[in-house]
């Protein structure tokens, strides 16, 4: 182990050492604040270390993780997601009646497995990375001890996260089985398409535990309830962070694999896609919780984003890298919307009645909320639109009609919920909206990131380009 | 300095956003300094920007701002870019400086109003989309800032949105032009797929290139931005949307139904002058439209009653003399004409919504007169500007405007006499209309005594327009008046100069002769018929006919019944027959079948994690299934 070795893997180093030095000051010091600084302080060296390590083509320090140009580009999203939601959470009263500080802990856990996913080049890290994200999530999930919606989700996504945890092992073993490799870069001795049957079962049991965790359709089903029963961070959390580090891991090793070259392959994530997009999209048309909404909502947006994986090419990773992150600052932006209204009402709430009037009381919230949902509707002017056109353009070049066809109708489908959602807050306010509305009182620092996140949303959609140049030189795209 | 032309529009913008974000926690003090200032330094900017563009003209011409691309993917590469030559330049000019003339108005007018922040939040939207409309680069922009302009206009409309009669005429200004803007991204459609770019410049030199003068494309192309520039600039046949629209605030009047936004079909056919040249039967068209509906508005004009809408027929109908301009070639002119007509007409606006406001909200010419020493200030200013309008000879901006429009269409290869007489017979029913509205609403007897008081705020852009709407005109001077074409001159870099008929261009200072003594005679109509002898005017129009040519004239020559008869009214008709066909149980099908799919759905989502299971296992058989036998 030298020190060039450490500096290949800083962001895990520096991460990893916060984890550590959080638990020992909570150890000699119980203070939320300090700890809050101290994780955020933790991220910021992760940041540091990714910007200083050596550059790619990284040395092979160690045979799990590789920093190359595009883990860099999704650890750096990952860290700053993990910082808007952790300060999100700063300000979130819901941890009243628990002590708040373990919070940041397991976010800077969570944030480390999914760091380790990113930059997994082994099945091994893969499994590593799954196993420390969920855990941590399981945690997170169930926080609020009392309540029993929290409690609920947090039992379903264990349950069912292990059983998914369990296919994407058991499809381990049979590709190990068939090359006698755990390497990524050892699936390109796969066997030819002919004999390949257990190998290719193994993929596809591998493709059933990424598809949980990336709530594709049929895997999906745990959705609503668990973004429904979490608090609102952790769902912002869950939707984004968990998402984007396996769907960053999925490209990996999709382009070791070669989807588009193997038929079998290319039907499984074709079905995925085309079921997520019309479950997603159809699930959430007159779903009145807008939390659940949400839900139904990033189901279909992992959809889109498994079009552009399919198209595959350089023009598919710049979409699906500049995709991702609008999803991640709407997704964020939204629940953190969530967040701030959701404020010593417990955790489980979240009807679109309560959203009534906003636009009257909360002008402020209600344009940023407003502007998110717009920019998940896809409307021009927005990231969200930017980045659908890039998904359009890559999945046309790429020939690939049906899906293409299906994300404009299902993409139709999602302004009706969207709008209805912003109709809602425009509307006369009933008595018990206005008495919650008025008790809100938005901290400080969840009022600055929301309005960040507002004003990231617009630029991306109105000045791309640099943010499209970054993508470039890391992720590699043309 | 030039660098500093995206601040132009930006600073109205940052306007807009701060008053739609916080207008609801500033004073009335705040919301006037940020609503008025930013006009104010986006004019002051415009200025210093206009010095040195005249001082130290760029080597092209022109000056071209890229500020970024908005996105590249595979060809479409919509810019972000402005362009400032000698055309946006003079618009660019008028609309901040006016702009801001207006705003400053508006901020004692509206005074009393709920909607302060509001107005004024609108209002500076308003005056940012107008400068990326004519300082964009990029058909895109343009048309962001064309379709915003349109917003914003049917925003100020239905300003006053608790009367649905305001509502209304918000609405039906933006259905109506609507069709233009139909066709008119049609026609957009087509110039981009056909020429593969969005740079307007590129497009033009492509067009050239390209396109044989008469070839269809052409011809189908500029004719569709017509449509597009007839709806925007109320011409016929799409006309009807510009007297109701009189419903807003008289600043909103003043600003975008006379001085900028309906005059942006000018603009448009100006900068895409190219196109009409290719197409010389649709700019044919553009001169006849132009001549026919000054004529029609002019008529319109004589026999209304409320002030407000006299003042709109009169747009109308100015606005068709820049459209016979364009039509005849004569680019610079319709420009020249832009300019006066934003500094007479806004000038007239706001002289009268002085008027109406002392006058407890009376519009009515004929419950006012007599007001002359009580309104002194209006009043002068409002002679001056009717004199602009009537074309006073000698004195006053509008006879130079006008009367080069009338010389070059006579002497132009493309106007003639007919083109003419149709612009003398609109300049004698323009002098008649300007000084009924003189003659009724300040001489005569006084017939109520306004209230209250107008301050400086409301004075001060009078008086300054006034300035504006006598001495604006000397920047052109004909070849028989000095021959000082400042203004052609430096419009030349970025507009063709008319071409003239030789055997026709030797009758200018006859023809000026003609024009100033028509104009004379309409003021001189006008005296006789609504000041000294008003009994000759009730003996006019006794008979059976002349009332109903006047009824007749009063509706806008019956388009608002025609319309609701021929088109309205079938379509209500045929709406209410086809409630239940095909189509629609297609529609109604897609919304069945989706909530029908939200319930079986929504009937996997039990809460039960069997089921959850349940989903996972299968979706495990399938995909293993998929990935074996596939």
């Amino acid at each position: 182990m030298t020190a060039s070795t450490l500096s290949a893997i800083g962001p895990l180093v520096a991460l990893a050492v916060a984890v550590l030095v959080v638990m020992i000051a909570l150890a000699i010091h119980r203070s939320r604040g300090l700890t809050f600084a101290l994780t955020l302080a933790g991220l910021a060296a992760a940041a540091v270390t990714l910007r200083h390590a050596p550059m790619a083509p990284a040395i092979d320090a160690v045979p799990l993780v590789v920093f190359d140009a595009a883990a860099r580009f999704y650890t750096g999203l990952i860290l700053a997601a993990t910082a808007a939601i952790a300060v999100l959470a700063f300000g979130d009263a819901e941890w009243q009646g628990e002590r708040p500080e373990e919070i940041d802990l397991l976010l800077l856990l969570a944030a480390l497995g999914s760091v380790v996913l990113v930059a997994a080049v082994h099945f091994v890290a893969l499994f590593l990375g799954l196993e420390i994200l969920s855990v941590s999530l399981y945690a997170l999930i169930a926080y609020p001890r009392t309540h029993a919606a929290s409690l609920e989700a947090g039992v379903k996504y264990l349950v069912l996260a292990a059983g998914s945890a369990a296919f994407l092992l058991f499809g381990m073993a049979l590709v190990y089985a068939e090359t006698g490799t755990m390497a990524f870069a050892g699936l390109t001795m796969m066997p030819s398409v002919a004999d390949a049957t257990v190998a290719l079962a193994g993929v596809g049991l591998i493709v059933v535990g990424i598809g949980f965790k990336l709530a594709l359709v049929p895997f999906h089903l745990w959705t609503p309830d668990v973004y429904e029963g979490a608090p609102a961070p952790v769902a912002a959390f869950i939707a984004t962070v968990s998402k984007g580090a396996v769907l960053a891991l999925l490209v990996r090793y999709a382009a070791i694999i070669d989807v588009r070259s193997r038929p079998s392959l290319f039907m499984t994530f074709a079905v995925l896609a085309v079921a997520s997009m019309i479950a997603g999209n159809v699930l959430a048309l007159l779903q009145d919780n807008v939390k659940r909404l949400l839900a139904y909502s990033s189901i279909a947006h992992l959809g889109y984003l498994i079009v552009a994986f399919l198209a595959s090419g350089a023009l598919a990773s710049t979409a699906i890298a500049f995709y991702l992150s609008a999803y991640f600052v709407t997704m964020i932006g939204a629940f953190g919307v969530v967040t701030v209204l959701s404020q010593e009402r417990g955790a489980g709430t979240g009807s679109l009645d309560e959203y009534r009037g906003l636009a009257l009381r909360r002008p402020w919230i209600a344009t940023v909320f407003a502007a998110m949902l717009l920019s998940l509707a896809g409307i021009p002017l927005t990231a969200g639109f930017v980045g659908k056109l890039y998904v359009t353009v890559a999945a046309g070049g790429a020939a690939l009609w049906t899906l293409l066809v299906v994300m404009m109708l299902t993409s139709g489908l999602g302004l009706f919920y969207y709008l209805r959602v912003i109709v809602a807050m425009f509307m006369q306010p009933t008595d018990s909206a206005v008495a919650t509305l008025a008790a809100i009182r938005v901290p400080v620092a969840a009022g600055l990131t929301l309005a960040a996140l507002a004003v990231a949303l617009v630029w991306l959609g109105v000045y791309p380009e640099p943010f499209i140049q970054v993508i470039r030189a890391t992720v590699g795209g043309g | 300095m030039l660098g500093l032309l995206w601040l132009v529009p930006a600073v109205p913008f940052a306007g807009a956003l701060v008053l739609i974000l916080a207008g609801a926690r500033l004073r009335r003090t705040g919301v006037a300094v940020v609503g008025a200032g930013s006009v104010g330094v986006s004019a002051i900017i415009a200025a210093l920007i206009a010095i040195r563009f005249v001082t130290l003209p760029p080597a092209e011409g022109f000056f071209t701002q890229r500020l970024w691309t908005w996105i590249r993917v595979g060809g479409f590469a919509p810019e972000i870019a402005l362009r400032l030559d000698a055309l946006s330049l003079v618009m660019v000019l008028v609309v901040t400086g006016v702009g801001f003339l207006i705003h400053l108005y508006s901020t004692a007018f509206m005074e009393g109003d709920d909607g302060y922040s509001r107005f004024f939040a609108y209002m500076n939207l308003f005056v940012g989309m107008m400068l990326v409309l004519l300082l964009a680069d990029d058909l895109l922009l343009l048309y962001l800032g064309w379709e915003g302009v349109g917003l914003c206009s049917y925003l100020l409309i239905g300003f006053w949105y608790r009367d649905p009669v305001n509502a209304n005429a918000g609405r039906k200004a933006f259905i109506v032009t609507r069709v233009g803007d139909t066709a008119m991204a049609v026609g957009l459609f087509l110039l981009v797929t056909r020429l593969g770019t969005l740079d307007i410049q590129g497009l033009m030199q492509r067009a050239v290139d390209q396109w044989a003068i008469g070839s269809p494309l052409a011809v189908a192309v500029a004719a569709l931005l017509l449509a597009g520039a007839v709806g925007k600039s109320a011409q016929l046949p799409l006309q009807t949307w510009l007297p109701d629209a009189m419903a807003g605030p008289t600043p909103v009047s003043a600003l975008i139904h006379a001085a900028t936004m309906v005059t942006a079909g000018v603009y448009l056919i100006a900068r895409t002058h190219v196109l009409f040249t290719l197409a010389p039967s649709v700019q044919l068209a553009v001169a006849i439209i132009g001549a026919a509906t000054l004529l029609l508005a002019g008529c319109s004009a004589l026999t209304q009653h409320d002030i407000k809408r006299v003042l709109a027929y009169s747009t109308i109908s100015q606005i068709g003399y820049m459209f016979l301009a364009l039509g005849v070639g004569a680019w610079s002119a319709a420009i020249f004409h832009f300019m006066t007509h934003a500094f007479f007409k806004a000038l007239l606006f706001l002289a009268a919504g002085v008027v109406i406001a002392r006058m407890d909200d009376e519009h009515d010419m004929f419950k006012m007169g007599g007001l002359r020493h009580d309104l002194p200030v209006a009043f002068w200013t409002f002679l001056a500007g009717a004199a602009s309008l009537a074309a006073l000879p000698l004195v006053t901006a509008g006879f130079y405007s006008k009367d080069l429009i009338l010389v070059e269409t006579w002497s132009s290869v493309l106007g003639g006499p007919w083109l003419w007489i149709a612009g003398l017979v609109g300049a004698f029913l323009t002098s008649i209309y300007a000084f009924r509205m003189v003659f009724l609403t300040f001489f005569g007897t006084l017939q109520k005594p306004p209230t209250g008081r107008s301050g400086w705020r409301l004075h001060v852009p009078l008086i300054i327009l006034a300035i504006l709407a006598v001495v604006g005109g000397f920047v052109e001077l004909p070849a028989t008046l000095g021959d000082r074409p400042y203004f052609s001159d430096f419009l030349h870099a970025a507009l063709p100069a008319v071409v003239n008929d030789a055997a026709r261009a030797g009758a200018i200072a006859r023809l000026q002769i003609v024009a100033g003594l028509v104009s004379i005679a309409g003021i001189y109509v006008a005296w006789a018929l609504f000041l000294r002898h008003r009994s000759l005017l009730a003996r006019l129009t006794r008979p059976r006919p002349a009332r109903q040519l006047h009824h007749f004239w009063a509706a806008g020559w019956g388009f608002d019944w025609l319309y609701n008869v021929v088109l309205v009214q079938p379509f209500l008709w045929f709406v209410d027959v086809d409630r239940r066909d095909a189509i629609d149980r297609v529609y109604d099908g897609i919304a069945w079948s989706a909530r029908a799919g939200w319930r079986a759905l929504s009937a996997t989502e039990t809460g039960r994690v069997r089921t959850y299971a349940t989903g996972l296992t299968l979706g495990a058989i399938v995909i293993t299934a998929i990935v074996i036998f596939l």
